[in-house]
């Protein structure tokens, strides 16, 4: 009411500046009802992307057949998760996530702890080099491991063997152990990436005191750091857990091939591998993951209520760096070792792969170019890099605007329905690709004729929409909550209309956030493999689809020639975001 | 013997001094400020003598015991040197209910269980917050954290208590509440105190004795009284208020039985007598300093430091009016009570008490 009928000074100012004093009461009302227009258009658009398919889920899990063929409503999708079966898989899917993210979570601290706190020499270089595998498009690495690992021409295998002279293969990668190496390589960086800031924003005073009370250093790092990154720590496990548990690659590359199944993959099954598809069974594994997300995004909330602790102060010092003397080395070492086994290894096996005729017979007679003729002149491949590159560029920039304005609503208004649409944007973030994606397949299938989108490309634009939403809008919603609103009311203040306050303040400021946020969603398309490979149809296959296919197909070798080029892409891209990231956060936060 | 002893201390950041050779004792009990603006060394010089950051030269003595020596290479982590400090953030930490924050201390010592609740309870009393024991750390107000920060750094008996800038984010109320029981605390303890602001309201009102700073060297130690009235350089006396300072020539000096001495000093059309702290040679400039509250409102020019002017502007602070007088002295700056209202524009008297104005060298810098 008090929205609507007694317009806040910011919305005055507004219309007094778009129609001048004489006609305040009508520019005001004309204001109001096109702010509800745009609103109820932001929601509607939302809830096409989210409510919509979940919807489609719901409807599916209950009914026997896809939609738009004769069946009945019954519960055997269900049923059929009541299975002995079904409860091992989940079992399963919950053991492969512990699994990797614990050691993921120690080895995330200990390596953030030498980049934050030690005098480790060439450490911000490091940290480049240590979050670089997180970019790198799991679907590469993935195929790159298979070949190392391989046990009959893995070249590891063949690396030991030739060494030591065995003639049996130690490393297996199609295995418990694959699964959750490959996950750990990636969950690592992740988490690096939250808790080395935890480490550098903690207010050094609260471990100097301890110093001062008579601790030792050992002992403030156990009994005071550690316990105040405590809530940090507990988020960052949550969200790593349930990473694991939507992965698709991991299980799908190392766990198929030794019959270890989970969740994702079973529903990847029970849709591609199967006689007849088993939509109904696939939505409801879908549906129950999502009841599963929401109670750990709950248990969650509930843990972390009130517990998270205040230690950022903006007080000059930076926290100490311990002097490490000889041992600095030993931390370069390990810091550059894991930069190693993560990416140079895969890359170099990639490289190796793309220049010898058949992959795992490494001979001089065997090097070749002709995998890189086959790729540069399939057409397919040429229509994917094409559609990937068209995705990538129109999605992001999508993506992050609906980002940006979801987040400007959210927490620079207060207008009505912001809530509404903050939630709407978050609501993906439980929705792991695999059940997005059958859940927009159904969505799409389900409209009317006239709008043409399923089996389309633009099945995969919306789809990347909204798993790109939750992140853009959390990348624009941090970027916002820098800037004080002081910026904004000055501005105002000194004539600048709402649009040209927004135009002017917000976007010059915020733009280094925003690039930085569309180069983080452009990767997340170019890795997306889950929804692709359920919504991409011929024409609009994406690389990440291609290169499965490929695989599939024994051609190791032509994926490793277009691994390498996306390898390139990614770290073109990085090494912009990086220097946007130098250039101007740093400059704005000094 | 000094409680704590600073012997030519540095602090180089490589070609950057923060400290430059300090030299500073402070006595067993005594209340010491180390006092300037933001960037003179003094809070660096603190961390050193908590041993949160190293000196790069000199030695640091706490009692009778060595805790660092840059020459010898020797230095003794934070934690052995048995000293007590406060933050200025407080760092209470907020995993913690405030017993165990004050407790630490003692579980760190591995003290008993009975002995650690007893001297916690004597320690919150102290701060007057033994009612708050069982309260987590993070649901305490900014005053009260700071008390659970004292009585932390009090509860195992520190040999010394080393202050930074405690009271900076409390409201101006609860400021001057909050030192003057600080200090009277720490008079009933004796606990020796090294105290850093750049607030010199509050160096004035804590301390025994302030140590002036400035681009890390010290300019003057003394007790407020001498710091505030007896200053030895311009950049000293600017540190406090907005003193005028009246720019003169010496005519003749004598040397007073308590050590000072008189000066007779002449200005543009004027002459009169003023103290200084050290003999000037007849025909010297001279700064006078004359606080704005030393100069008084009178009828009429009395002859001596006294001049007539025309006030230029008046602006009401409450308790006193401040004044701007044009003089043949220069713009004098004069505090007077509130009552007095001159017209701005009207002609006005002021008369100087020649015991408060005050004789710089002209030439000494900082």
């Amino acid at each position: 009411m008090s929205e609507l009928s007694a317009p806040s000074p910011t919305g005055g100012a507004m219309a007094g500046a778009r129609v001048g004093a004489t006609t305040p009461a009508r520019g005001l009302s004309g204001l109001v009802s096109r702010r509800g227009l745009g609103m109820a258009a932001l929601i509607l658009l939302l809830s096409f992307l989210t409510i919509y398919p979940f919807s489609m889920l719901m409807y599916g899990s209950l009914h026997s057949t896809p939609p738009g063929m004769a069946g009945e409503y019954n519960l055997d999708g269900y049923r059929q998760l009541m299975t002995r079966e079904a409860l091992g898989i989940l079992l399963n899917t919950i053991g492969i996530s512990l699994g990797k993210t614990i050691p993921s979570l120690g080895l995330a601290v200990f390596l953030a702890w030498i980049i934050a706190r030690t005098d480790t020499p060439y450490r911000d270089k490091l940290e480049v080099l240590i979050t670089l595998p997180f970019f790198i498009p799991p679907i590469l690495t993935a195929m790159a491991w298979a070949m190392l690992g391989n046990p009959q021409v893995g070249l590891l295998n063949q690396v030991f063997k030739w060494a030591t002279g065995a003639n049996y293969s130690p490393i297996n990668v199609y295995s418990w152990g694959g699964v959750v190496w490959h996950m750990v390589q990636y969950s690592t960086p992740f988490l690096f990436l939250f808790i080395v800031d935890v480490f550098r924003a903690m207010d050094p005073s609260l471990e100097e005191s301890s110093r001062m009370c008579g601790a030792s250093r050992l002992r403030t790092f156990g009994g005071i750091t550690l316990m105040l990154m405590l809530p940090a720590l507990t988020n960052s496990f949550i969200l790593s857990f349930i990473r694991g548990m939507e992965n698709f690659e991991s299980p799908l590359f190392f766990g198929t091939p030794a019959k270890i199944t989970v969740i994702t993959t079973e529903m990847y099954n029970s849709i591609n591998h199967h006689a007849t598809p088993d939509y109904q069974y696939a939505t409801a594994i879908g549906f129950a993951v999502m009841a599963l997300m929401f109670l750990l995004v709950f248990a969650q909330w509930r843990i972390l209520r009130g517990r998270s602790f205040a230690t950022v102060t903006g007080k000059g010092y930076s926290p100490s760096v311990m002097k490490l003397g000889k041992w600095r080395w030993v931390t370069f070492g390990f810091c550059a070792l894991f930069f190693a086994v993560t990416v140079v290894l895969p890359v170099s096996q990639l490289l190796i792969g793309s220049f010898f005729r058949f992959f795992g017979f490494y001979q001089w007679d065997m090097l070749t170019t002709e995998h890189y003729q086959a790729v540069f002149s399939s057409s397919e491949i040429w229509r994917a890099v094409t559609n990937t590159m068209m995705l990538g560029l129109v999605g992001a920039t999508l993506t992050m605007a609906l980002g940006a304005i979801v987040a400007y609503i959210s927490v620079r208004t207060k207008w009505r329905g912001r809530r509404v649409i903050d939630a709407l944007a978050w609501l993906p973030w439980m929705m792991p690709g695999m059940v997005l994606g059958i859940g927009f397949l159904w969505a799409f299938a389900m409209l009317p004729g006239p709008i043409p989108i399923y089996g389309t490309i633009w099945a995969l634009l919306l789809a990347y929409l909204a798993l790109g939403t939750p992140v853009a809008t959390r990348v624009m919603t941090g970027a916002y909550a820098q800037l004080s609103f002081d910026l904004e009311e000055c501005s105002r203040v000194h004539g600048a209309s709402f649009f040209q306050t927004l135009w002017r303040i917000l976007v010059a400021l915020a733009w280094p956030s925003f690039a930085v946020g569309w180069v983080l969603t452009f990767f997340g398309i170019m890795r997306e493999l889950s929804a692709s490979v359920l919504l991409y149809s011929v024409g609009s296959e994406v690389l990440s689809v291609v290169l499965m296919k490929l695989w599939a197909n024994g051609l190791a070798e032509q994926v490793s020639v277009i691994g390498l080029l996306m390898m390139l892409l990614v770290i073109l891209f990085r090494w912009v975001q990086i220097k946007i990231l130098q250039r101007y956060v740093t400059t704005l936060g000094a | 013997m000094s409680a704590i002893s600073l012997q030519n201390i540095s602090r180089h950041f490589g070609d950057f001094a923060a400290v430059d050779g300090v030299d500073l004792e402070a006595a067993t009990g005594e209340f010491l400020t180390l006092l300037g603006p933001s960037g003179c060394g003094k809070t660096t010089t603190l961390r050193m003598v908590a041993g949160l950051e190293q000196n790069t030269g000199g030695r640091i003595v706490i009692g009778d015991e060595v805790v660092s020596d840059a020459e010898r290479g020797f230095f003794m982590p934070p934690e052995r040197r048995q000293l007590g400090m406060v933050f200025q953030s407080y760092a209470i930490w907020p995993h913690m209910t405030v017993f165990d924050n004050v407790a630490y201390p003692l579980r760190i010592r591995r003290r008993p269980k009975d002995e650690i609740q007893q001297r916690v309870t004597k320690a919150l009393k102290l701060v007057e917050m033994d009612s708050f024991a069982s309260r987590p750390a993070p649901a305490l107000s900014g005053g009260q954290q700071q008390r659970v920060a004292i009585a932390r750094a009090l509860v195992f008996e520190p040999r010394v208590l080393l202050l930074d800038e405690p009271l900076s984010n409390l409201d101006a109320r609860l400021r001057t509440q909050t030192g003057d029981e600080f200090r009277a605390l720490q008079k009933r303890l004796g606990i020796t105190s090294l105290y850093v602001t750049h607030d010199q309201g509050e160096a004035m009102s804590l301390s025994d004795r302030v140590v002036v700073m400035q681009k890390g060297r010290i300019l003057q130690i003394g007790a407020p009284e001498d710091i505030y009235q007896r200053p030895r350089s311009r950049a000293v006396a600017e540190f406090f208020g907005a003193p005028n300072l009246v720019e003169t020539t010496v005519r003749g000096c004598k040397q007073l039985a308590n050590g000072l001495f008189e000066l007779d000093v002449a200005g543009q059309g004027w002459s009169g007598t003023c103290r200084a702290g050290e003999a000037f040679a007849s025909g010297v400039p001279a700064l006078v300093m004359l606080r704005p509250e030393t100069l008084t409102l009178a009828d009429a020019a009395t002859g001596g430091m006294s001049w007539t002017g025309e006030v230029a502007s008046s602006i009401f602070r409450g308790a006193q009016r401040s004044l701007v007088v044009k003089t043949v002295a220069g713009a004098l700056n004069v505090d007077t009570t509130a009552f007095a209202h001159p017209a701005v524009g009207s002609q006005v008297a002021i008369v100087a008490d020649a015991a408060a104005a005050w004789a710089l060298p002209a030439t000494r810098q900082g």
